[in-house]
């Protein structure tokens, strides 16, 4: 509530207060528009809404993805959906994992290709009434980078050993007094690399919800002062919200594809050290 | 003043801060990357990968000041 009251800048009208009050809550448009962005305890028993989307986009990706599976014979794809899939996956492949990890990379394209296609079907189905952005939740966005963590410190670990993984993070010839300085640098980088992660991820994902509320937010605003006022400003809002819709579609694509990119980055970081 | 008026007024000068050095970076990265490109048009696309990838370095970092700025007003 204290969100709402900072998006108003203003507590709202008493008598919309008791009438949300009495019907239950839904009722007060600003409550409609704050439950797509923020997370819904006890949505479904005792799960809350974000978990809920969150394990629908989940079965999701694996339906469509086995789908795409199943249109394959003699090793090419014969169906549009299994030309979609392996389109991406190529894309990730090549563009993503190869180029930035090196030859062993193709390991980790199964991972990239997850974290691909779980953000961007957890974004666009975010983008549906009702339904609510599962990567918009800290806690959602924490287990993806995670994930991506764990990957990063096992593809230095699982090519140089646990000792010289971690010796080689500082970079070898510097001179004895400057290592005081790189040692703590290096594991602040080695806990911030996931930290970037998580915080863009959650940041961009709730922004463009955030945003939209706001201009619609503006409606009741405005019809509170004046009828006139809120009947004028309601084209204007409704246009500005659907312009940031598509932008949303847009981001969709390229925070699926930073987060993979970022994370095939880093992986070759720490797989490749010395340069 | 009241400290609450105080955090508002701070959360907005913090987002109008940050706007400036986001929008500053990503356009300084957009001229930059509008230069190679029409220096060596052949290089389009590797130059628009690292384009998109400086940009969600730069965006990252102004995310972490909004976020800062938008605890201010919500604290």
């Amino acid at each position: 509530m204290s969100l709402l009251h900072a998006m108003l800048l203003s507590d709202p009208a008493p008598e919309a207060v008791a009438q949300g009050a009495a019907a239950g809550h839904g009722e007060d448009p600003a409550e409609i528009l704050m439950h797509h962005v923020l997370d819904v305890p006890g949505f479904l028993g005792p799960l809350s809404k974000h978990l809920v989307f969150f394990a629908v986009v989940a079965t999701l990706v694996i339906v469509i993805v086995r789908l795409a599976l199943r249109g394959y014979k003699d090793g090419l794809p014969r169906t549009p959906l299994a030309n979609a899939v392996e389109a991406i996956l190529v894309f990730i492949r090549d563009e993503i994992a190869e180029k930035n990890i090196g030859h062993d990379g193709h390991r980790f394209v199964p991972l990239l290709a997850s974290f691909f296609f779980f953000i961007l079907t957890a974004a666009l189905f975010g983008l549906m009434p009702f339904s609510a952005t599962s990567t918009g939740n800290l806690s959602v966005t924490f287990a993806l980078a995670f994930v991506s963590f764990l990957a990063q410190q096992w593809a230095g670990i699982s090519k140089f050993g646990v000792v010289h993984h971690f010796t080689g993070l500082v970079p070898p010839g510097l001179p004895a007094w400057l290592l005081p300085i790189m040692i703590p640098v290096e594991i602040i980088g080695v806990f911030s690399k996931p930290f970037a992660l998580m915080v863009r991820l959650f940041a961009n994902m709730i922004a463009g919800h955030m945003v939209i509320t706001a201009l619609l937010m503006l409606i009741p605003l405005m019809a509170q002062m004046s009828t006139f006022l809120g009947l004028a400003i309601a084209p204007v809002s409704i246009g500005l919200a659907l312009f940031i819709m598509l932008l949303e579609v847009l981001v969709a694509f390229i925070q699926a594809y930073i987060f993979t990119l970022l994370s095939a980055i880093f992986i070759g970081m720490y797989a490749h050290p010395a340069h | 003043m009241d400290p609450k008026a105080l955090a508002y007024f701070a959360a907005g000068i913090g987002a109008g801060l940050t706007i400036i050095g986001g929008a500053g970076g990503i356009g300084r990265l957009a001229a930059s990357a509008m230069d190679g490109i029409s220096r060596q048009p052949g290089s389009a696309g590797d130059i628009r990968g690292a384009m998109i990838v400086a940009a969600g370095l730069i965006e990252g970092a102004t995310f972490f000041a909004l976020i800062v700025t938008i605890l201010l007003a919500l604290k």
